[in-house]
């Protein structure tokens, strides 16, 4: 058994854990970050896009408010290149209360939360495909963000300043010595193998997974899972985000990003992280919330659905010492269950992880008797290797607009999201992908309407000749790749994606063959599926 | 005004309309939205490659499984034309391709193993002459060439597989200074250089180097190339190869577009042309008029205006759900765009699909379509026939699991076949002899 030793080991690769990783690597601590899958697996990588101002949350739970709009601004600054600055709209529908508009309005002054009435008729200037019985619009400087770039550039960051990030690592249990936690026992799902990690200090980021990692040493933290599924749109039909002005609740928000739009989400209690559906009627849900904002979107064609799993920390005792914020959970197990050494940090929002980094590095100095400043607010993050550094938001032409300058359109391995072949090799080499669906989440590859249709077999093709590795195990993957592609599908294939989907079998069946290429059918590294859908389960109350 | 009016442009239609048209001289007309799927699959015609599906086996005796089948599954598009047909229609197609000077071999007694793209070996029936040399079952060692600056084929991937099975290969990426300065390097780009001569010569010279420079590369007795040795000039351009390079030379199919499948396309558009029959595509059939039960005509949507098409028989060939003739919606309904004929789909959304995208009995809803009499009919629940002048073929019926099956160019080409004949003598058996020829 390999063994490591480092000052803090932080478990999970969200935005969570990789802001931990940067934050931590930013003061100067030695620090080791396992993922066991690839960074962004988890929720951060399942998640609805939206850099949130903060409008949501303004009547419901204004400290929330206060947090976003706070690190909305700071996101702007220090990762322009993986947000995009749409602006929100919060608009009354004719089935919202139109008189919520003022409590938003005046919420929005009291936290602080920019935000202006426009006109009906300005915003279908803007929005032409929006509802026109439409009865009020506020404006409020919501974005869409890019979870899987941003999460990238944090671990870059982390890493450039010596923090070890070991993605496909995941941790069996906690090292527990007496009352105190001293690293972890991780699996390396690579090369199957186990590594124990010795560490000062142990950081649980592992959001909804929380509750596992810590009842490895007894200790009860209980979250539970709350389910959102989303649905993507194959066409971007705003270039807004659009939320309901309501209390939120399901399906009241679109979000564009890149090539689509976003439509999400519900929110159902499930057992566990691992184990939920795609339920047919959440689908359902969110065509019929969405045609409320955007007649005639029932109709469109869907591109592929997904959910993700909010962790929603439930106190256990009364004495419980909650560092609390609403947003956001850390628990010091020393002063909590009297276990030292390790801390937990679950719960927020993708678009607070930053502070929420923060704080929990306030936490861990204090822990290991130190003072640093935490530097996260100032530092720009780097870009990933090999891409132009710029320093302006992400706008929709832009990979277009890069390949035309490189000429590189004739090198196009995924059309659909425009990924060169130069991105699909950096990701692969430098990305060190272990499988393809790694080289997705790094360049977008296979995002797009033919979800791998035409991008897999070249994608394989690259692969064999980089990694040098049995042919076989390029066949598992090409295989994995197409199931993981098939997971997202499933849930909304009818109309035109079915089609699609019938084009892509014809393809990879008849075509190719590639259900009798050598080797195993799929791998321990391939996706793990959505259960299967049960009858019309209904929505909660 | 048509006698025979036909729906849809893909192998199934096309095959129906040249039938038609050769063994009358009744007026033959095919509208289609755009081309079938010729266009996408690979330019070979499987006519049963795996069964039962759960046999990982490729069929080696397609009339043997043939037979079992027909056995099995009585309301199967194959069990409908019977194996005569089939071998018929096989024999038909082979003949027209021979005479257009791209010969494609092979029988029912036998499938090919033909290399693909990814490196497996699919079991075919037909093979184009320009595939065949490639065949699996010979181990003669192979060298697989690509070109640098294109994106859709990768030797190396090929080569790694097929020597993982038995057939000793190699890769090699040739570079060639004519696709270096072009920005789009796709399957029919290359299709189109490939019958320049210049660019022929120059790859014979620069793979004549390469096999000079290394023993190892040299010991290659067959040279499979991607699927573009030309288009209209395929079988003369590899006859050439093969002199110049002194191998045997044999494509492999690959991504679409599909070079191999177009050729085909050509071929039947040529044959129809000549036997008087007429094809416009660009029209979308949206909708079918009647009276006293008796189809009268359809209409496609033009610009400006819809635009009716009289007849007196009909053939719905519009290709299931990959071809766009069945569309579903979010709710689970399915529906045939043109006739609104009763289709087989299953109770409820959730049995659509199984878990595995690769599962080997494939996904329910790709079985649906419609269902047909004995004399390719579209029946209603009771069996009887809906209109008495509509028919239908390919892809389109149910019952059949074509991808899956590996049957998807048989099913249509067979029943194509078989309906274009029925069509024609129904006619005339109901006096459609009083119609005007053209
Ligand atoms: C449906 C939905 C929509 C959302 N939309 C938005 C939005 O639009 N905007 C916004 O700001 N926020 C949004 N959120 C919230 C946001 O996505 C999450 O708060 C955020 O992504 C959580 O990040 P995290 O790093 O804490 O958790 P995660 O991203 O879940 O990271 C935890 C990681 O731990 C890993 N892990 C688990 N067990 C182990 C183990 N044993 N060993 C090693 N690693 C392990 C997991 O693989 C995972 O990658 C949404 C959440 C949901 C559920």
């Amino acid at each position: 058994m390999r063994t490591m030793q480092t000052e803090v080991l932080v478990i999970g690769g969200g935005a969570t854990g990789a802001g931990v990783g940067q934050d931590l690597a930013l003061r100067g601590f030695q620090c080791v970050l396992v993922e066991k899958r690839d960074l962004t697996h988890g929720t951060t990588g399942r998640y609805h896009g939206l850099l949130h101002s903060g409008g949501r949350y303004v009547v419901k739970d204004p400290k929330a408010a206060e947090e976003c709009i706070e690190e909305n601004r700071i996101l702007r600054r220090i990762m322009p290149h993986c947000l995009e600055d749409t602006g929100g709209f919060f608009v009354a529908t004719p089935w919202d209360d139109p008189a919520f508009g003022d409590k938003f309005m005046a919420g929005c002054q009291a936290t602080g939360v920019p935000c202006e009435e426009i006109s009906i008729a300005q915003m279908l200037r803007e929005e032409p495909l929006l509802n026109p019985q439409i009865s009020r619009c506020f404006r409020v400087p919501d974005g869409s963000a890019d979870s899987f770039l941003a999460t990238q550039c944090v671990g870059e960051s982390a890493r450039l300043h010596g923090a070890h990030i070991l993605t496909y690592h995941e941790v069996k249990h906690l090292l527990r010595q007496g009352d105190k936690v001293i690293g972890a026992v991780c699996h390396d799902l690579v090369h199957d193998e186990d590594v124990t990690i010795y560490a000062d200090m142990t950081v649980n980021a592992s959001g909804a997974w929380a509750g596992q990692i810590a009842g490895t040493i007894g200790v009860e933290v209980r979250v539970m899972a709350g389910k959102g599924t989303m649905v993507a749109i194959n066409h971007r039909v705003l270039n807004t985000v659009v939320n309901r002005c309501k209390m939120p609740a399901d399906g009241d928000i679109i979000v564009p990003i890149h090539t689509v739009a976003v439509i999400g989400t519900t929110d159902v209690r499930v057992p566990d992280p691992e184990h939920f559906a795609i339920e047919p009627w959440e689908v359902q849900h969110m065509l019929d919330e969405g045609e409320k904002l955007i007649p005639g979107l029932k109709n469109m064609r869907m591109l592929r659905a997904w959910a993700g799993v909010r962790p929603l920390y439930q106190e256990t005792a009364v004495a419980d010492t909650r560092d609390v914020t609403r947003a956001y959970t850390l628990l010091d197990h020393e002063k909590r269950d009297g276990v030292s050494g390790f801390i937990t940090i679950t719960g927020g929002k993708w678009t607070t992880y930053r502070q929420m980094a923060q704080v929990t590095v306030d936490r861990v100095c204090e822990k290991l008797n130190t003072q640093r400043e935490c530097r996260t607010a100032e530092e720009v993050l780097p870009h990933l290797p090999g891409f132009e550094p710029h320093h302006q938001y992400h706008t929709l032409g832009a990979r277009l607009a890069r390949a035309e300058a490189e000429k590189g359109f004739g090198e196009l391995i995924c059309e659909c999201e425009l990924a060169t072949k130069q991105d699909v090799e950096r990701a692969i080499v430098q990305g060190q992908a272990k499988t393809i669906d790694d080289v997705r989440r790094d360049v977008r590859l296979g995002m797009g309407p033919c979800q791998g249709g035409f991008c897999t077999l070249r994608v394989a093709g690259m692969w064999h000749s980089l990694k040098q590795t049995p042919v076989e195990t390029t066949n598992v993957t090409l295989r994995d790749f197409l199931q993981e592609r098939w997971k997202g599908l499933m849930p909304v294939l009818w109309g035109s994606q079915l089609k699609q989907e019938r084009l892509d079998e014809l393809i990879y069946l008849s075509v190719l063959n590639v259900d009798h290429l050598p080797g195993e059918k799929a791998s321990r590294l391939g996706p793990k599926m959505y259960e299967p859908g049960t009858e019309m389960t209904q929505p909660h109350g | 005004m048509s006698n025979i009016l036909i729906i849809g442009a893909g192998l199934a239609g096309l095959v129906a309309g040249w039938q038609a048209a050769a063994s009358s001289t009744r007026r033959v007309r095919i509208l289609s939205k755009g081309w079938g799927a010729t266009h996408w699959h690979s330019g070979c015609i499987d006519v049963l490659g795996y069964y039962p599906l759960s046999n990982e086996q490729p069929v080696e005796v397609p009339l043997e499984r043939l037979r079992l089948l027909i056995a099995n599954e009585p309301h199967h598009p194959y069990a409908l034309t019977g194996l005569e047909k089939i071998a018929e229609a096989l024999t038909a197609l082979q003949t027209l391709c021979q005479a257009a000077a791209y010969p494609l071999h092979g029988s029912l007694e036998q499938n090919w193993l033909i290399p693909t793209a990814a490196g497996a070996l699919r079991p075919t029936c037909l093979a184009p002459q320009t595939m065949s040399a490639g065949d699996g079952r010979s181990t003669a060692p192979m060298l697989i060439v690509g070109f640098a600056d294109t994106v859709d084929f990768y030797p190396h991937l090929i080569a790694a597989n097929l020597t993982q099975q038995g057939i000793p290969a190699q890769g090699l990426l040739l570079e060639m200074p004519a696709l270096q300065a072009r920005h789009f390097n796709y399957p029919m780009t290359l299709a189109r250089l490939m019958e320049q001569s210049d660019f022929r010569a120059e790859m014979v010279q620069r793979l004549k180097k390469q096999l000079a420079a290394s023993p190892a590369l040299d010991k290659a007795e067959r040279l499979g190339f991607p699927a573009v040795l030309g288009l209209d000039n395929a079988a003369a351009i590899h006859q050439e190869l093969e002199e110049k390079l002194g191998r045997r030379v044999f494509e492999i199919p690959g991504l679409p577009p599909s070079v191999a499948g177009i050729r085909l396309h050509h071929i039947l558009l040529k044959a129809i042309r000549q036997a008087g029959g007429e094809v416009y595509d660009g029209l979308e059939v949206v909708r079918a008029e009647c009276a006293d039960d008796r189809l009268m005509q359809v209409v496609t949507e033009n610009a400006g205006r819809p635009r009716p098409h009289r007849a007196d028989q009909f053939v719905l060939a519009t290709g299931g759900i990959l071809g766009g003739g069945i569309v579903t919606d979010y709710a689970g309904r399915g529906r045939e765009v043109v006739f609104n004929l009763p289709i087989t789909l299953p109770h409820s959304r959730l049995d659509w699909f199984k878990q595995d995208f690769l599962d080997p009995g494939g996904h329910p809803i790709y079985q649906s379509g419609i269902r047909v009499n004995h004399i390719f009919q579209p029946v209603n629940g009771e069996n009887q026939p809906i209109y008495p002048n509509l028919y239908a073929a390919g892809t389109t019926l149910a019952h059949a699991e074509a991808i899956r099956e590996r049957s998807f160019e048989g099913i249509a080409l067979t029943t194509g076949y078989t309906v274009g004949q029925l069509v024609i003598s129904n006619y005339l058996a109901q006096g459609g002899n009083r119609g005007q020829p053209h």
